[in-house]
């Protein structure tokens, strides 16, 4: 229970110096959002028109750092994130919540399907060592794994895309479709996501198979699994239910760190593959400048990879007593 | 154990393929009925690198480009093309008046919104005194030199100028959308409004949104009669260049404003029928800092211009889609009629290497052991700075560094990411910069804002534009005297001495002309300005001019 | 010396074990080709990388064997003078994350209390801090990414999740007999530290190493492919840039596309085989066992039952 509360603890103040950094780091960078503006339409707005947007977006009025960190923070509390300027003048809160769902969706189930697959093929090439199996699977993956992942997907949308044509060359959906929960739009995204997919599992499996592996093996090789051999349990039984429990903890524990940096990974994925969620967005909200948005998909990042690091460390204690003991 | 275990992964597997596979055909089946009912759908190729916000308020720069032009129409068409060359639109006339500082349109009768309720000048009046009241609309400025705008009788607008400024009647006749006064009036914040349904007196109005998507449909009831025929138009979100080029390259797309890397094998010999045309619009140049040495001194900047081979920049940097531009400012051949024969003659080509040379040894420099010129010890060391973001204008830079190193001016490229670009440019905080500015519908617009002193700010204040901190004001006397005339004859005149002025002083350094990237496929549509006809700018990020083109396609098919 | 001895041994095996296994072996000769590239470029690289002096566009042939870019360059040369840079990067940023992570990470652990709330706080907050944005940031006060200040940034962003898995570790070593008997002795924490709890942890340590390399050739490649990095320079990264934005794939210029790519696969092959092979060093229930003695004892034990 202590352990509990240190941890909840020790994730506020996290928290709190994360908000802190991140109103910081946008504000630390040169020029502002209103000639940022200016420079992606210089064709169509008049220069003049400088102060007119300043005053559009806000930036013109001075304000002093330390009033608008606490307005921010209370913003924060609130759920109030203010106005995009990249997307002016939708919302903030619009912008994240339209892109979210497809982030999620497709990071978020790729790395879980990644993690179940690899976790499970680690498990039976270290439980068959020597066989067919652990000789050719682990290290092929292994090798794709060091793949840079952007020219993966590229070569995917070449070959699949264009070339064989059998899937769609970008996008989440095909521009035609309507948003809504029937057959053929579901339909419609799977076959989207099935090129991007493939290319996270291919490219990350690598990772969980290796871990799930090395550490199967160790695991396989102590006396309280030969104990259960020679008390006559199951193969089955040994595998999954004592050797693979205590083997699979430094990977749940990656697999719990991995699902906090689901958003700031689909940045490449996102750009690769035209895919409509928030990576990209992260990205462009950089370059343009774009302050509140910066710092909502800076607040979602934090909270996530923060919520991320304590359930892997509630995951750790709870499998691993050992860490519990303090010294 | 193993066996079973293998079993049930493969078979999972198996069954995920096969549902995917069986769900996907409804989604195949009903895209394709949809299409095939009517007639085909345009698809445009527009990658501006971001989602669609599904916003269309006309007066933001954001959205505007997604209806101006296309659902909301300006009072005139100017082409920026021919030399602004004027077509009524919602106005069926104007005329100046009270020494062109009285500016009065006639409104053209029958023209009706989209929802019906009928257009007024009404309206037109309403629009105008909007942005005075909302200065955070009024992106062309226009109330900087207005002083009333005000309806007169039924069916005019009566605008007056609080000084003569006719190259305004750009902004205010050919840039500033109409809106309905009945909606708008009704609208607490028009600037934070998103305008997700937009209502204007245009030929398409916008059907269907998403992020990933945006369609367009014709108005049904369209008060210019024959026009506006192309029923559905789809203009795609595109993240990244390539996609969007592979749109085009598989025929997905026919209307494209892309920069495609050897067009001739990646897109033209693809299909029968695909064209592109790069029509000229401004210049891209080189900004010398005129405030920081050596570029205070007229030889450095004589010598830089002549050092550099304009056209290898154009053929290795942009695949010899943009041409070199002449030092005396004009782009052509669009606006070939402007340039003056003394000032081209005194440039000659451009590239004159041994030229820069000279020019430099006379104004005391000399060449040291290392090959680079110096004086009084100190070495000519200069940095170009350009957005890192457009590859083609780094590899320019890369180019004329190049060069310049060649002639013995130590130059070296920096390419940092474009916010910070766009801040150091306007801050004045660069030696040479490589940059573009906006331009208009005559070369006295791109001129003006090189080189009118209040457009500049002092070194380390954003100048919105002339980030050279080019100060003279006997230059700034010859603009004042553009803004009080319509005389062609006088504005041909101002030009040719303006032209002087980039061949003598050298404030700026053009490099090569930006074009508009327009690339289509006339075998399925017909109706797109082309050389021998440049009735409007044929890029997709042009407002209004690329849905006044939309008005004017047809389908072939 | 004495107290060096478990490290030496450690070594001994290592080199040892290299010479037997397969992976290891292949991982360390790719590495070593690699090194030798970096190191003394002109040996190989026919053209200067940067001159655009030849015709553009065109495919391989004798006197440039990848093809040119579209600007005329040699693009077996640009991948030669390349290795460096990648090499560099990967070698330079594995170590300093290394360092870095078994300071922080096993000093949390082993020390407790305070010290290990504060250190564990900061590898958190460090850990959140998004790259990108955080490399726009300070390009922006320096006017270009160098090479050390990309090396810097991946450091500084990079140390921290090796930090967070070697003190896991550190945590569940740090209560065996061994340790609390060093301590008993009346050894001090820092023998107790880098004599027995380090060593043990070696092939993870090693691990961590390759992982960070790999992580640093495959983030600071991806940054340049952005276009993030400092495009004048001559590396992997830079090189699929320039081949996206030309989009040499679809101009025909494929091996302009392709080798950049292929060459980074092989360095990051390298790094993960070592990985791979570097965990059979120090656990030797991971070693493989030929199926010749694995025979032999079979029939050595049906003998004596």
């Amino acid at each position: 229970m202590r352990f509990l509360v240190r941890r909840l603890g020790f994730l506020l103040v996290a928290l709190w110096a994360a908000l802190t950094l991140n109103f910081f780091i946008p504000r630390l960078m040169p020029g502002n959002p209103a000639e940022a503006m200016m420079a992606r339409f210089r064709g169509h707005v008049n220069p003049s028109a400088l102060s007119a947007l300043e005053a559009a977006f806000g930036i013109g009025k001075h304000q002093s750092l330390i009033s608008a960190y606490f307005q921010y923070l209370g913003n924060t509390l609130h759920g109030n994130l203010g106005i995009s300027i990249s997307y002016f003048p939708i919302p903030v809160s619009t912008m994240i919540m339209r892109a979210l769902p497809w982030s999620l969706g497709l990071v978020g189930l790729s790395t879980v399907i990644g993690f179940l697959v690899g976790t499970a093929v680690g498990a039976v090439s270290a439980w068959r060592r020597g066989g067919k199996l652990d000789a050719v699977l682990p290290p092929t993956f292994i090798v794709i794994s060091a793949f840079p992942y952007f020219w993966v997907g590229l070569l995917a949308i070449r070959l699949f895309a264009v070339t064989l044509n059998w899937f769609p060359i970008l996008g989440g959906y095909s521009e035609t479709a309507v948003e809504m929960w029937s057959w053929s739009f579901v339909g419609d995204v799977l076959m989207h996501a099935i090129l991007p997919a493939f290319t996270i599992v291919i490219t990350s499996i690598g990772g969980w198979i290796l871990t799930m592996r090395n550490n199967m093996i160790t695991v396989v090789a102590e006396d309280y699994v030969k104990m259960a051999r020679a008390k006559g349990l199951t193969p089955q039984r040994i595998l999954w239910q004592y050797a693979g429990r205590n083997a699979m903890l430094p990977s749940l524990t990656g697999f719990a760190m991995s699902l906090g940096f689901v958003i700031s990974g689909a940045i490449l994925v996102e750009y690769v593959f035209n895919y409509p969620g928030l990576g990209f967005m992260l990205l462009q909200a950089v370059q343009n400048e774009d302050y509140p948005l910066m710092q909502a998909l800076f607040l979602l990042i934090t909270v996530a990879v923060l919520l991320a690091i304590f359930v892997s460390d509630i995951v750790t204690a709870v499998l691993d007593p050992r860490t519990r003991v303090r010294s | 154990m193993r066996n079973k275990f293998k079993g049930g992964l493969v078979a999972t597997a198996f069954v995920l393929v096969a549902s995917t596979g069986v769900m996907a055909i409804p989604a195949v089946v009903s895209s394709s009925s949809a299409g095939a009912a009517t007639q085909v759908p345009l698809n445009l190729a527009n990658e501006q690198g971001e989602l669609w916000s599904c916003a269309f308020n006309p007066f933001v720069p954001t959205s505007s480009p997604y209806s101006v032009g296309l659902t909301y129409e300006t009072l005139d068409f100017v082409d920026s093309l021919q030399s602004g060359k004027v077509t009524p639109w919602l106005a069926s006339a104007y005329a100046w008046s009270n020494n062109n500082q009285t500016l009065t349109f006639t409104i053209r009768p029958g023209v009706k919104w989209s929802d019906g309720k009928p257009f007024s000048a009404a309206d037109v009046a309403y629009t105008f005194n909007l942005l005075k009241k909302f200065p955070a609309l009024d992106v062309n400025a226009v109330w900087s030199v207005l002083k009333s705008v005000a309806q007169k009788g039924s069916n005019q607008v009566v605008f007056n100028f609080s000084t003569p400024a006719v190259p305004y009647f750009y902004y205010v006749a050919g840039q500033v959308p109409i809106v309905p006064e009945h909606l708008w009036s009704k609208i607490k914040n028009p600037v934070t409004d998103a305008i997700s349904n937009p209502v204007g007196t245009g030929g398409y109005i916008m059907s269907h949104c998403t992020p990933q998507n945006i369609q367009w449909t014709a108005n049904a009831n369209y008060w210019q009669k024959g026009k506006a025929v192309v029923q559905t138009v789809n203009m795609p979100a595109f993240l990244s260049n390539n996609t969007c080029n592979e749109y085009l390259a598989t025929g997905q797309s026919q209307w494209g404003s892309q920069f495609i890397p050897d067009i001739k094998s990646y897109y033209v010999d693809k299909k029968a029928g695909n064209t592109y045309w790069f029509p000229p619009v401004a210049n891209v140049s080189l900004f010398p800092n005129l405030k920081v040495a050596p570029l205070n001194n007229v030889a450095v900047r004589e010598a830089i211009s002549y050092a550099i081979n304009r056209q290898d920049v154009s053929t290795k940097g942009e695949f010899g889609y943009e041409p070199p531009a002449s030092q005396d400012g004009i782009v052509t051949p669009t606006f070939s009629s402007w340039t003056s024969s003394a000032a081209a003659s005194k440039i000659g080509t451009g590239y004159d290497p041994a030229k820069a040379e000279s020019v430099l040894k006379a104004a005391g420099y000399t060449k040291g052991s290392n090959g680079f010129f110096e004086k009084d010890g100190k070495e000519i060391k200069l940095s170009i700075i350009t957005n890192g973001g457009y590859s083609d204008w780094v590899a320019d830079i890369q180019i004329m560094a190049q060069e310049l190193n060649k002639v013995g001016i130590d130059a070296t490229p920096e390419t940092p990411a474009a916010n910070t670009f766009y801040a150091d440019v306007y801050a004045g905080k660069y030696q040479l910069a490589y940059n573009a500015e906006s331009g208009g519908p005559t070369p006295f617009y791109e001129m003006r804002q090189w080189l009118y002193s209040k457009n500049s700010a002092p070194i380390g204040t954003a100048a919105s534009s002339n980030w050279e901190r080019y100060d003279s004001p006997a230059v700034d006397t010859l603009l004042n005297s553009y803004d009080v005339t319509t005389s062609a004859a006088t504005q041909k005149s101002i030009v040719s001495q303006l032209e002087n002025v980039m061949v003598t002083q050298y404030p700026v350094i053009p490099i090569l002309e930006e074009v508009d990237w327009f690339q289509y496929n006339s075998k399925e549509f017909s109706g797109y300005p082309t050389k021998t006809n440049p009735y409007a700018q044929p890029g997709l990020y042009n407002e209004p001019d690329w849905g006044y083109v939309l008005d004017n396609l047809k389908p072939l098919s | 010396m004495r107290r060096l001895r478990p490290l030496a041994r450690a070594l001994a095996g290592a080199y040892r074990f290299l010479r037997r296994d397969k992976k290891a072996m292949a991982g360390s000769i790719i590495l070593f080709i690699l090194l030798v590239i970096a190191a003394f470029p002109n040996w190989f690289a026919p053209d200067n990388p940067a001159a655009e002096n030849f015709r553009a566009g065109v495919g391989p042939s004798w006197h440039h064997l990848l093809g040119t870019t579209s600007l005329g360059q040699d693009v077996f040369s640009q991948l030669i003078v390349g290795t460096r840079q990648s090499v560099m990067i990967a070698l330079i940023v594995g170590f300093f994350c290394t360092i870095m992570s078994v300071g922080i990470g096993v000093t949390a652990a082993y020390m407790g209390g305070l010290i290990d709330d504060s250190l564990s706080l900061l590898t958190d907050v460090i850990l959140v801090i998004p790259t990108f944005p955080l490399i726009i940031v300070i390009t922006a006060y320096v006017h270009g990414a160098s090479f050390w200040l990309l090396v810097a940034v991946l450091v500084f962003t990079g140390w921290s999740y090796g930090a967070r898995q070697l003190r896991v570790q550190a945590l569940s070593l740090r209560n065996r007999d061994y340790l609390l008997a060093a301590k008993a002795r009346g050894e001090s924490s820092w023998y107790v530290i880098t004599v027995e709890l380090i060593p043990p942890m070696t092939s993870l340590i090693v691990a961590n190493f390759l992982s960070a390399a790999l992580y640093a050739v495959l983030a600071a490649s991806a940054l340049q492919f952005i276009g993030l990095g400092n495009i004048n320079t001559e590396s992997w990264g830079t090189m699929l840039y320039w081949a996206q934005s030309d989009e040499a794939l679809q101009t025909g210029l494929p091996l302009w596309a392709l080798a950049p790519g292929v060459a980074i696969a092989i360095l990051g092959s390298a790094l993960a085989l070592l990985n791979y092979a570097f965990d059979e060093v120090s656990n030797p229930a991971l070693r493989p066992v030929s199926e010749k003695k694995m025979k032999k004892r079979m029939r050595k034990m049906k003998a004596v039952a």
